[in-house]
């Protein structure tokens, strides 16, 4: 299969003497349609590298292809653009902007790409919260929902320019086992379903075992990949 | 298709919703200085465009006199330009004074769109009453013509200028030199001129007090009476021209003067000095209301900045999901300009009240009830919206400038 996400000797370092290295000859691809887990103690470096394939920061050495294109040498506007089209993120503490209605989050980044008219974004938007079984939640602000709507409401929200790739930082750290479950579930029907490429940093071992794909790191470097029986 | 920009303004507007009583705070400040200068403005722009309209109008808009600013080349240098001999030491022949061919500069005058020329001689004459004597210029006038180009006739106390006419050997003159003299209306005083010819005037006028440009040692006659008196028959040495734009004078003027050689002096050139004063009212002026308005924009700067150290977390949400470093600029750049327009509007309301309270004030000024003068004029609406938006998108721009270059990375890996 091709990779949709190819990093090839990625690196991130801070200036230092010496250099502290965040992440080191990091090569690996991303397929659609898999679930794919980075696991490895705190401060390995597993959210570095998320972040350098989520194009929020730059290597400092190796290549980024995206579809087959380098992407790592772009520009930030280049790169935001790419994240507002082809990426979408869940993060461990949900992340939504407090002042703005569920659906309001969510019609934050339909209406900055600007492909749908308001109409069609409005449903969109609605369309998406309903999946994440939140009718009637539209227009709550973060602060009158729960964990587990909040992390649904993000989900939506990285859903919403339909993404190939979504990107997920301990997005179940937070949430109790209920809502972990059903957080994973998601993904998993996002990347078996839809053929979307899932990344997902965690710590817990039950999301690892539900993956397709573990990377496993250690001090910066990516030490194993395994992929379960389903994905061979 | 929803646009980029609305979008950001709501996120901005939301922002500051959240921040009620900064943004109160902010938007006063802008609102008072907006209104301050406004009120200030009226008044000085008032009262100075009051005092250029009686300066313009006090006195006929250009004078032509007998004068020349530079003497008139010698018959030999006219004869022979850039002769190789130069003549030193000659006599030169004393001329009768006064403007030669007047008739020609008068219709050249007269043929001016919406121009009035009014001819008169002045000279110098004693006014006598028992043991008192007063010297005092005096203007022969042509009544009717004058009353045109001159605000004399509004400036008179008691009597009229026509009056001038219908009463043999009238004079009018100030208050204040009646009162010197001890005379009122219809008193006759004695008038004795450099030439010894002595005539009795009778008072048919009197100029009100304080009344600067009809100088209380001056005073008008009928323009044949003067000539009779000052021994001049038919000589005039003054042509008083009114235009029909006051600021075109100074041209009008030049063109007189390079056509005719005499010492044409329009109304500018006489206040020179008064109108390099409203000039530096004008730089005090602005600066003072710039100083207002940059206190103004301390305030924005404040509610700003503050809101950029306060969604530090958002702004990092936001350039995640894909949000570009220009957007974030704009979304804090919107909320300085948010601030400065609703100051602006409330600050236009404010400046309003304000010239309607001081427009309704009275004042006792030489005898008389007069109010402010105010400028009501859009333009200064205008600057003053202009330069509190401008406040504002400074004060704004820097802490912009910080939240477009917030690292994302670093927000997210401290709240991980």
């Amino acid at each position: 299969m091709t990779a949709l996400l190819e990093g090839r000797q990625l690196a991130r370092s801070l200036p230092g003497t010496p250099p502290i290295v965040l992440v080191a000859e990091a090569t690996l691809a991303i397929e659609p349609g898999t679930f794919t887990t980075i696991v490895g103690p705190s401060g390995c470096g597993k959210s570095s590298l998320l972040y350098l394939l989520g194009l929020i920061d730059h290597p400092t050495g190796g290549t980024l292809l995206l579809d087959g294109e380098d992407v790592g040498a772009l520009d930030g506007d280049a790169r935001a653009r790419l994240r507002l089209e082809r990426f979408g993120f869940v993060f461990q503490f949900h992340f939504l902007l407090p002042e703005f209605t569920a659906f309001e989050n969510v019609m934050l980044p339909i209406r900055r790409l600007g492909r749908l008219d308001d109409a069609a974004a409005r449903t969109r938007a609605l369309q998406l919260l309903a999946a994440q079984g939140l009718e009637g939640k539209e227009d709550e602000t973060p602060d009158r929902l729960s964990g587990g709507e909040r992390q649904r409401v993000a989900i939506a929200r990285a859903l919403a320019n339909d993404p190939a790739l979504i990107l997920g930082d301990e997005p179940t750290g937070n949430l109790d086992s209920h809502n972990s479950a059903r957080v994973v579930e998601t993904f998993k029907a996002l990347a078996h379903e839809q053929g979307r490429a899932v990344v997902c940093v965690t710590h817990d071992l039950g999301i690892a075992a539900a993956s397709d794909v573990r990377i496993s790191m250690l001090d910066g470097r990516i030490v194993a990949v395994e992929h379960s029986p389903r994905h061979d | 298709m929803s646009g980029r920009l609305p979008l950001l303004l709501g996120i901005a507007i939301k922002h500051l919703s959240r921040r009620r009583r900064q943004t109160l705070v902010a938007v006063s400040g802008v609102a008072v200085g907006v209104g301050f200068f406004l009120a200030v403005s009226a008044m000085m722009i008032g009262s100075q465009n009051d005092f250029i309209s009686r300066l313009i109008d006090a006195a006929p808009h250009i004078i032509i006199s007998d004068e020349l600013r530079s003497p008139p080349p010698q018959p030999g240098v006219r004869a022979f330009p850039g002769g190789a001999v130069a003549l030193h030491g000659y006599k030169v022949r004393n001329e009768v004074r006064g403007l030669k061919d007047w008739p020609a500069i008068l219709a050249a005058a007269d043929a001016l769109p919406g121009a009035i020329a009014s001819p008169s001689l002045t000279g110098g004459v004693t006014l006598r009453l028992g043991g008192h004597e007063e010297a005092i210029g005096i203007v022969g006038i042509d009544p009717e013509i004058e009353k045109r180009i001159s605000t004399i006739e509004t400036n008179l106390r008691m009597g009229r200028l026509h009056d001038l006419e219908t009463v043999q050997g009238g004079i009018i003159i100030g208050e204040e030199l009646a009162r010197r003299l001890g005379i009122g209306m219809g008193d006759v005083v004695s008038a004795t001129a450099a030439s010894g010819a002595t005539r009795t005037l009778r008072i048919v006028g009197l100029f009100k007090r304080g009344q600067s440009q009809l100088a209380s040692s001056s005073g008008y006659v009928l323009l044949r009476e003067a000539q009779s008196m000052l021994g001049r028959p038919f000589i005039i040495n003054r042509i008083g021209i009114r235009v029909a734009d006051p600021y075109m004078a100074q041209t009008v003027a030049t063109g007189l003067e390079a056509r005719f050689g005499y010492k044409a002096e329009s109304w500018q050139e006489r206040s020179s000095d008064l109108l390099s004063l409203i000039v530096v009212r004008d730089v005090i002026m602005y600066s003072v209301v710039s100083a207002i308005l940059l206190v103004a924009s301390f305030g924005i700067y404040t509610v700003v900045s503050n809101s950029v150290s306060d969604k530090r977390r958002d702004i990092a949400i936001m350039r995640s999901i894909g949000f570009s470093q220009a957007d974030l600029q704009l979304i804090f750049i919107a909320q300085g300009i948010i601030l400065s327009v609703i100051g602006v509007l409330l600050g236009w309301l404010l400046g309003t009240g304000l010239m309607a309270i001081l427009g309704s004030l009275d004042f006792p000024i030489a005898g008389e009830h007069q109010t402010i003068p105010l400028d009501h004029g859009a333009r200064q609406y205008a600057i003053a919206a202009g330069a509190s938006l401008l406040a504002g998108v400074v004060a704004a721009w820097l802490p912009a400038r910080k939240a477009a270059r917030v690292d994302p990375v670093e927000i997210l890996r401290g709240a991980a």
